[in-house]
């Protein structure tokens, strides 16, 4: 059949991200799709096999958390990405990246809510207002869900780009509140922590830089 | 955490060395060895790890050297071959692979304290009243429940251990 030009998509119908076919990487949405998953799954192939230590809340609990908290970082990374080597990808994939730290996020906090507190909301309610990582976690999730709800394309028609973008800037916060929830949390060692910490630093830090050259030189660089 | 340890009383092994009245407090130090033990690699703690207790604790028949535990030989990461367990401060003190044991005068410097004083002092008897600068210690769950239950002063231990600390203010000695 010389000429048509009907190829039928080799995606199946229910894959939410249905490659363009003119994109380059055309498994990229579905490989995010798919690959964001696997942390989850991991998790609970382990919680089947009695494989997540001898408190295996709390080891689902931390798991959730830092998965939710890489997911963040890679979504802030995709900008940087794009202007420091020019990739087009990182871009494409940024939404994505958000929703699955979102995702993970929420997880993280109903595992804390179900399976840990198990609904004492005296408990969580002193948790939120007395201890600082919470609180600092608790609000880092609470900036995450406006920025969720606004994710798709009509919200940034609906609110306008310059105002969306605004909003979205939200994300530089929550990031950072998600290192200090991390900082404070851990018993002694801070290597860990302080390894993302550093992570965000460069990328805002990348992202202050970009905006003084084009404030001060009127380009962009 | 209920762990069915097998072991011998500190109490016997202190009574075999006829400590003096100098004696006032028994200080232990863990096996400093980064090949074996690749944490320690790492400065997070000032090793090798040294833990500490007041002669009278140490010498509570509660107080046990353990090598054992479910019925078999420690294994390594649980402290093999020697480690300390006093059942009424929860998991905190258990030094494990203790190599040296010291009768000393004065309060010997304990690892946690040294490496965080205004979260963990000398005594580390954990009192569910008083939260931890941190965190709440309220509440706890055991190896292998689901629901969380209220933290017991002394980890339930109260009537043997009790009068170990009356005069003392917890609070300030915790």
């Amino acid at each position: 059949m010389a000429g048509t030009i009907t190829p039928s998509s080799p995606f199946p119908r229910w894959m939410p991200f249905v490659p363009h076919k003119r994109e380059p990487y055309p498994w990229l949405k579905p490989g995010i799709f798919l690959g964001g998953l696997l942390p989850l799954v991991y998790t609970f192939v382990r919680a089947s096999q009695g494989a997540l230590s001898a408190n295996p809340i709390a080891q689902t609990e931390n798991e959730l958390g830092l998965t939710a908290l890489i997911f963040l970082v890679a979504s802030l990374a995709c900008t940087p990405a794009r202007r420091l080597f020019g990739w087009t990808w990182p871009p494409r994939i940024r939404r994505e990246l958000g929703l699955f730290a979102f995702f993970y996020a929420s997880l993280h906090f109903l595992t804390y809510l179900i399976l840990d507190q198990f609904f004492d909301a005296s408990a969580i309610v002193a948790d939120i207002a007395q201890r600082p990582f919470i609180t600092v976690g608790f609000a880092a999730l609470v900036l995450l869900i406006p920025l969720a709800l606004t994710s798709t394309t009509e919200s940034i028609r609906k609110l306008g780009y310059q105002r969306w973008v605004r909003l979205h800037q939200l994300v530089y916060l929550a990031g950072a509140l998600a290192v200090l929830h991390f900082i404070w949390r851990v018993k002694i060692d801070l290597s860990q922590p302080l390894t993302y910490a550093s992570v965000l630093g460069v990328l805002l830090a990348v992202r202050l830089v970009f905006w003084l050259r084009k404030r001060y030189t009127g380009k962009a660089a | 955490m209920v762990i069915p340890w097998q072991g011998f009383p500190l109490d016997d092994l202190i009574r075999r060395v006829e400590p003096t009245g100098n004696a006032k407090y028994v200080e232990m130090t863990s096996l400093l060895d980064p090949e074996q033990m690749p944490g320690q690699r790492s400065a997070v703690l000032k090793w090798p790890y040294v833990e500490g207790l007041r002669l009278d604790e140490a010498m509570h028949p509660l107080t046990i050297l353990a090598v054992g535990l479910y019925g078999d030989a420690l294994p390594n990461q649980n402290g093999a071959p020697l480690r300390l367990v006093v059942p009424w401060k929860y998991g905190f003190k258990g030094i494990k692979s203790i190599v040296k044991i010291r009768l000393t005068e004065t309060q010997p410097q304990n690892t946690w304290a040294i490496a965080a004083p205004r979260e963990y002092g000398f005594y580390a008897n954990v009192n569910p009243e008083v939260n931890h600068p941190r965190w709440s210690q309220a509440t706890e769950r055991r190896i292998g429940d689901f629901l969380r239950r209220p933290t017991l002063p002394f980890n339930g231990y109260a009537e043997q251990v009790a009068g170990l600390y009356s005069g003392m203010d917890m609070r300030a000695n915790f």
